[in-house]
């Protein structure tokens, strides 16, 4: 329920004899009411002047809206500052309003053109508009006296069915007052569509049908955001004539539910191929193994993909790919964690991601995990600073470090560098846990959502007293190690360095640290600092969309906002993060954008969303139940080749969207699919050196990878509230790279990768064989004619020769005997003589977890025949498979 | 009709269309009256060069000396002559005093951001920064207005930048050489240069190779812009490895020995001298980093024996090299840095951070050299008059010499709206 706080101007209302009903019965529109010329009732500021000024478009952002004004006048920027805008209106010496003469009004004379206006005509003389302003001004042109929560607003109908374009519908748009009046607004109200090539919807609210698909049509009143669905069926495949598509899941249910009133046939579930390298990208952000695409291939269990979703999720390589999208959320990055410590930042940004890649790995529960980052401090409860100074160097002192990610809680979120100021803090808060942006309200009243400039402001309040810096009863102890390690000023760039070694070495220094200030809670100390923008008044805390919240009885304001984050009704929070993991699955969000979660912008399937979230809380959280639950299901499994019905559809997951790869997944794919077989046997143990793992994450070159290829393939720079900060756009210099870059071509030919393994060791081990090979046969002879000899010896020669000739024979069945071993040995290790054909099938397993194409093993086979050299042939067929848009993309 | 008849008429579907004419309520036909009213002229400019000294340039010691200033501001340098009359600069750049006809410098250029990463963005964008947005480098702006030729890159930095596509997308992301090239020989260039041995017929084939496999998705670009997009790109890039074209223009030793003698040895000189090349063989905008500017101590040593004679080495030979080769009206060149230093010298014989005071140096692309433009107080401690000259304006008037309407609005991807130069004008003096 949302309340909300405006004052209306009650006693005009009231005292307006022409206005029809009591509370309970429907207010008849503005438009109806002020239609006669002799109208006598008085409108009110909020519910029908500044809704109406909006709605003729005076307040919009090219307009008086602008920051700067329009014509020296300036109004709030899609309104809702009630008292700017009033003082705006009847500023002395303007003529904007005059109230003794009200013909005189520019507001009445601008719009209409009677005297000349830069914006253009928006009114007409003795229109209804022109009466409900003039009436105001001759009312006295009031502002708002007493609040009237503004309840909510409703519009009818909330989905519309058309069967084809050009089709009409009325909406009608009704305010609820928390006095409980009830008034219709549609002639005040302000519409958009969310597609217009969908559906179109003009400025008096009637809808009309463009063309097939879904999308929402939306309604703008006061701080009410109210939407419709508006359907036409992309083919004659609705109702009874709707083919009879499984839906083993209840995400199945859901979404053939919506496909059905779309007319849309989702695609057959995908094979078993593209299963395992679909599933295995998006869970683990790995390829397959060609050993485990041969396996899965072969295995004949009907619920094969099931037991493959459990041994993925128990891999590493699973809590490194999602511990990397929550260090992408939560700003995970050397810069941000620059605090006065540079030399160590790389690995304040390993163990930000070193503390969650663990919890990830043992599955804790989202929320608690998430509630390590937001209720951190520093100090454990009742821990001296100098205890934690002590502690904290333990974690970066060169021997024996202690394990951070044994911390229970995690301070490196609130310690950034972009979250200092309690703005900052809100934004980056309501981003990274809440999937909101709040950018907006922070200057004005959010364009397409609830939330106003006081919303922000009082949300803003809970992280007032969250602070990083010198705690009071901290100061004595930074001041005596500063005084033995000597004054920063004069040191300059010196202290930094001196502070660095003392930490390598163990010993203590001035750290900062995070804690919680409560003298600068909202009401407590500093009054000006609290009080800001808002005159005198005092901000309360306010969740967002939630209550006010009293702090007295708290000692941490972070306690009361997790608490609200948990609850089953929190609108956020869950269904945040289920939305994004949803969008790494499907390649868009059940909301989309994923981090864009505002009243404007609805879910395109609310029901869907509502029932993952409702199960997800009561799974307690569980990451891996939701990760199974999603990948288990059919729309999940679907092939991305499209029907005529689906092939458009992107947003009502009837089909796989081919996405490009993920920049730290394709990165290593690279390397993956061109490493020796003992480096790939290890790929889903090892996450030390991989791009998802945390060495990834850190500033400078990568051991076995490239920063560079990760930044042009778009990872997030972990800089920026934005999902967006991550790209999977192509670009110019991404194909560059894989075609042309030192680094791929290398990565193909590198020693010990699977090239040189395949064809350069392998053709001088066979080398190797092959002489001793020889040699046995050689020496068996030379040994045989030996000992011939010795049986023809007559006792004459015996004497003379028989020892020599022993003597050599023995020699020959040693020498024989150490060479027939090395051929045995070998034998075992040497790869089998080149086989294009074989290196055909494991090519395309490792870069594309597929067999080859008869038409494609053909091409290849010619392409090695004509190579006539099989390490450039080998080359070129792997360059090329990285090439492909098959490799390059998850499909 | 309907809601676009609201002048804030913002629609989700039209996030994703940037660049409408736009800005404060300019509609199509204002701007076209502006441009018959002569407010708005098409640039002269095709391309530009932003050599961008990171780590903040002192204007003391460089181009706005105080040679009356008391003993503790003015510093050790002297003054010279040019041949513009009445300009005058740092002793140590003698060359750059020869060919001062060539550029303007602006003075008195004027913020407020005294941290290098924020005073960077700055004056690299034209915006001042915000922390919920992530504007695009004038580079990413340039490549995006201004369209290129197939086969070289549009937005290239030797050997890296701060500059970021940011809201615009990865596709302006610029190519960054990541090394430099060294006098006379060879510049080899990642995934440019053809390295390993291959040859173009090695490259044709595996070319070949990869198009009879790269069929799953054959028929289907039409449904998916990721599939499209991945087509085009990876033919660009193509074209790009195959033809002569960007390999030659990044071989600097292919350069004829009148130009390159005008260069020093030193990596800016070489590398102004590959901005040139790049610049003739169509790349739009070319960014070089020098760094060695933070001079917070030891400034008059560090400067009058390495990076003073190397911006002047550098900086003639580009003017110079440009204007030989008849490209200097066509290529806008612009020089500065974060911020300024402060004018007191301190006790380690350095300067420290300040944005209050800085220079600029622009030159080309129609702009009218040989002339000092806004000034800044008697020692160098701010703005002489007024607030100076903004970043905001340096980077609008380098928009300008390229014909790029910086009103102009992009949708940033959370659909908000936002000018290219927010709060730019044009320094009309640089024109007149």
């Amino acid at each position: 329920m949302i309340h909300r706080f405006a004052t209306i101007g009650v006693a005009l209302f009231l005292a307006a004899s022409a206005v029809p009903g009591s509370a309970a019965e429907l207010i008849r529109p503005i438009q109806e009411r002020f239609a006669p010329e002799d109208v006598e009732e008085v409108p009110d500021f909020q519910r029908h002047v500044l809704p109406l000024m909006g709605r003729l478009g005076c307040n919009g952002r090219a307009c008086h809206g602008s920051f700067q004004g329009r014509g020296g006048f300036r109004l709030s920027l899609f309104g809702y500052d009630f008292k700017m805008d009033h003082e705006a209106l009847l500023k002395n010496d303007t003529k904007r309003v005059v109230r003794d003469n009200p013909d005189l009004s520019k507001i009445l004379q601008k719009p209409t053109l009677a005297i000349p206006h830069k914006g253009g005509k928006r009114m007409d003389e003795e229109s209804w508009q022109f009466r409900v302003l003039l009436r105001w001004i001759e009312g006295g042109a009031k502002s708002v006296d007493n609040p009237v929560a503004f309840e909510k607003l409703e519009v009818i109908p909330t989905e519309i069915q058309f069967q084809k374009p050009g089709e009409t519908v009325q909406l009608q748009v009704i305010a609820h007052w928390a006095d409980g009046t009830r008034e219709d607004v549609t002639c005040i109200t302000r519409y958009r569509t969310n597609d217009e090539s969908i559906a179109e919807i003009n400025e008096t609210g009637l809808v009309t049908s463009k063309g097939m698909g879904d999308s929402h049509v939306v309604a703008f009143y006061d701080n009410g955001v109210a939407v419709t669905q508006v359907i036409m069926p992309v083919s004659d495949l609705v109702g009874a004539k709707y083919p009879n598509v499984a839906t083993p899941t209840e995400i199945d249910r859901h979404i053939v539910t919506k496909l059905k009133k779309l007319g849309i046939v989702p695609s057959p579930v995908c094979s078993d191929a593209e299963f395992l390298r679909r599933v295995s990208l998006d869970m683990t952000g790995s390829l397959p193994t060609p050993a485990e695409v041969e396996a899965f291939l072969k295995d004949s269990s009907t619920t094969k993909r099931e037991a493959k979703v459990d041994e993925l999720l128990a891999r590493p390589t699973y809590a490194a790919f999602w511990t990397s999208k929550l260090c992408d959320l939560s700003g995970a990055s050397p810069k941000n964690l620059n605090v006065g410590m540079g030399g160590i930042t790389n690995e304040m940004t390993r163990h930000f991601y070193e503390w969650i890649f663990k919890r990830v790995n043992s599955n804790m529960p989202y929320d608690e995990l998430i509630a390590g980052m937001v209720l951190a401090t520093s100090r454990k409860p009742g821990e001296s600073y100098e205890d934690y100074i002590k502690a904290q160097t333990a974690y970066y002192r060169q021997k024996d470090p202690a394990d951070f990610s044994d911390r229970e809680t995690m301070p490196y979120f609130w310690t950034r560098r972009n979250l200092r100021t309690p703005d900052e803090k809100a934004l980056g808060f309501s981003y990274t846990f809440l999937g909101v942006r709040l950018e907006c309200a922070q200057c004005h009243k959010h364009p397409f959502d609830q939330w106003t400039q006081d919303d922000f402001k009082q949300f803003t309040a809970f992280f007032a007293p969250v602070t990083y810096g010198t705690a009071p009863d901290a100061r004595e102890a930074v001041k005596k190690i500063r005084d033995e390690i000597g004054d920063p000023k004069k040191l300059g760039g010196q202290y930094q360095r001196i502070l660095n070694t003392r930490v390598k070495e163990g010993k203590d220094v001035p750290w900062q640290e995070l804690f919680i200030n409560n003298n600068r809670r909202p009401g407590q100390g500093r009054p000006n600092q609290i009080k800001q923008a808002q005159g005198s008044r005092v901000i309360t805390p306010k969740l967002l969309g939630g209550e006010e919240v009293v702090l007295s009885g708290t000692d941490d304001p972070r306690k009361p906002l997790m608490d609200w984050m948990r609850r089953k009704d929190n609108p956020y929070f869950a269904k945040a993060f289920i939305n994004r993991v949803w969008a790494v699955y499907f390649g868009r969000g059940i909301i989309n954008p994923p981090d864009d979660m505002n009243l404007a912008n609805p879910p395109s399937n609310a029901a869907l969303l509502d029932m993952l979230a409702e199960q997800f809380i009561d799974h307690g959280f569980d990451m891996k139940w939701l990760h199974r639950t999603i990948v288990l299901s059919d729309a999940y499994q679907r092939s991305w080749q499209t029907n005529d019905t689906n092939k458009l559809d992107e947003r009502n997951f009837s089909h796989a969207i081919v996405r490009r790869l993920p920049a730290e997944a394709l990165v290593d794919a690279v390397a993956q699919s061109t490493a020796g077989s003992a480096d790939l046997d290890k790929a889903h143990g090892n996450v030390a050196d991989r791009a998802i793992g945390a060495t990834g994450s850190l500033a400078g070159a990568r051991k076995g990878g490239s920063n560079y290829a990760a930044k042009v393939f778009g990872r997030s720079e972990r800089e920026t509230n934005c999902d967006c900060s991550a790209s999977n756009e192509p670009n110019l210099l991404q194909s560059l790279y894989l075609q042309n870059d030192q680094e791929t071509l290398a990565a193909i030919e590198r020693r010990a990768g699977w090239l040189d393994e395949r064809v350069v060791s392998a053709k001088s081990k066979r080398a190797t064989l092959d002489s001793d090979e020889k040699a046995v046969a050689l020496l068996t002879v030379q040994a045989s004619a030996l000992e011939k000899k010795i049986g023809a010896l007559s006792d004459a020669d015996k004497e003379k020769q028989l020892d020599k000739l022993q003597s050599q024979l023995k020699k020959t069945h040693e020498e024989l005997a150490t060479r027939r071993k090395r051929v045995e040995e070998a034998k075992g290790n040497v790869p089998a003589a080149f086989d294009a054909d074989q290196v055909i099938v494991e090519a395309y397993e490792r870069t594309l977890s597929r067999r080859p194409s008869s038409a494609e093993t053909e091409l290849a086979r010619d392409y090695f025949r004509q190579a006539g050299d099989d390490a450039k042939g080998m080359r070129d067929l792997l360059w090329a498979l990285l090439n492909t848009k098959e490799f390059i993309t998850n499909h | 009709m309907a809601i676009n008849d609201f002048c804030d008429g913002v629609r989700r579907r039209d996030f994703l269309r940037l660049g409408m004419i736009g800005g404060a309520g300019l509609t199509l036909a204002d701007y076209l009256r502006r441009v018959e009213a002569g407010e708005v002229q098409t640039g002269k400019a095709t391309s530009a060069i932003y050599i961008y000294l990171a780590g903040g340039p002192t204007h003391l010691d460089t181009f706005d000396l105080k040679p009356n200033a008391p003993k503790e501001y003015r510093g050790e340098f002297n003054p010279i002559a040019t041949n513009a009359p009445g300009v005058e600069i740092s002793e140590h750049l003698p060359k750059l005093a020869k060919c001062a006809d060539k550029f303007a410098i602006l003075r008195g250029v004027s913020h407020t951001l005294a941290a290098h990463d924020l005073g960077t963005k700055y004056m690299i964008t034209g915006n001042r920064p915000l922390p919920s947005l992530d504007f695009p480098g004038v580079g990413a702006v340039v490549s995006k207005e201004l369209s290129g030729l197939r086969d070289i890159p549009p937005f290239v930095a030797i050997p890296n930048t701060p500059q970021v596509a940011g809201f615009l997308g990865v596709e302006y992301t610029p190519f960054s050489t990541t090394s430099t090239p060294r006098p006379g020989q060879p510049f080899s260039v990642r995934g440019i240069s053809i390295g390993r041995g291959l040859t173009i017929a090695e490259i044709e084939k595996r070319q070949n190779l990869l198009k009879g496999l790269d069929t799953t998705f054959r028929g289907f670009e039409k449904n998916s812009d990721l599939i499209n997009g991945l087509d085009r790109f990876s033919q660009r890039a193509y074209d790009i490895i195959s033809s002569p074209r960007s390999r030659e223009a990044f071989d600097i030793s292919r350069e004829s020995p009148g130009i390159t003698s005008l260069f020093g040895e030193n990596t800016l000189s070489q590398s102004c001298l590959l901005a040139t090349r790049l610049v003739e063989a169509g790349t739009r905008f070319v960014t070089l980093t020098y760094g060695g500017w933070d001079t917070h101590d030891q400034n008059f040593t560090k400067l009058k024996t390495k990076n003073l004679p190397e911006l002047d080495d550098a900086l003639a030979g580009l003017f110079t090299a440009l204007d030989r080769k008849g490209l200097l009206e066509k290529t806008a060149v612009i020089v500065a840095g974060e911020f300024g230093r402060t004018p007191k010298i301190n006790d380690r014989a350095g300067r420290d951070h300040y944005p209050r005071a800085m220079f600029t140096v622009m030159g080309g692309g129609g702009i009218k050299g040989g002339q000092v433009i806004g000034a800044s107080d008697d020692k160098g401690t701010g703005p002489a008059s007024g607030d100076g000259i903004s970043p905001d304006n340096v980077i609008a008037s380098l928009y300008h010499t390229l014909g790029i309407d910086f009103s102009k609005e992009y949708r940033t991807p959370t659909g908000r709206p936002v000018a290219i130069a927010r709060y730019g004008n044009v320094v009309k003096e640089l024109f007149s």
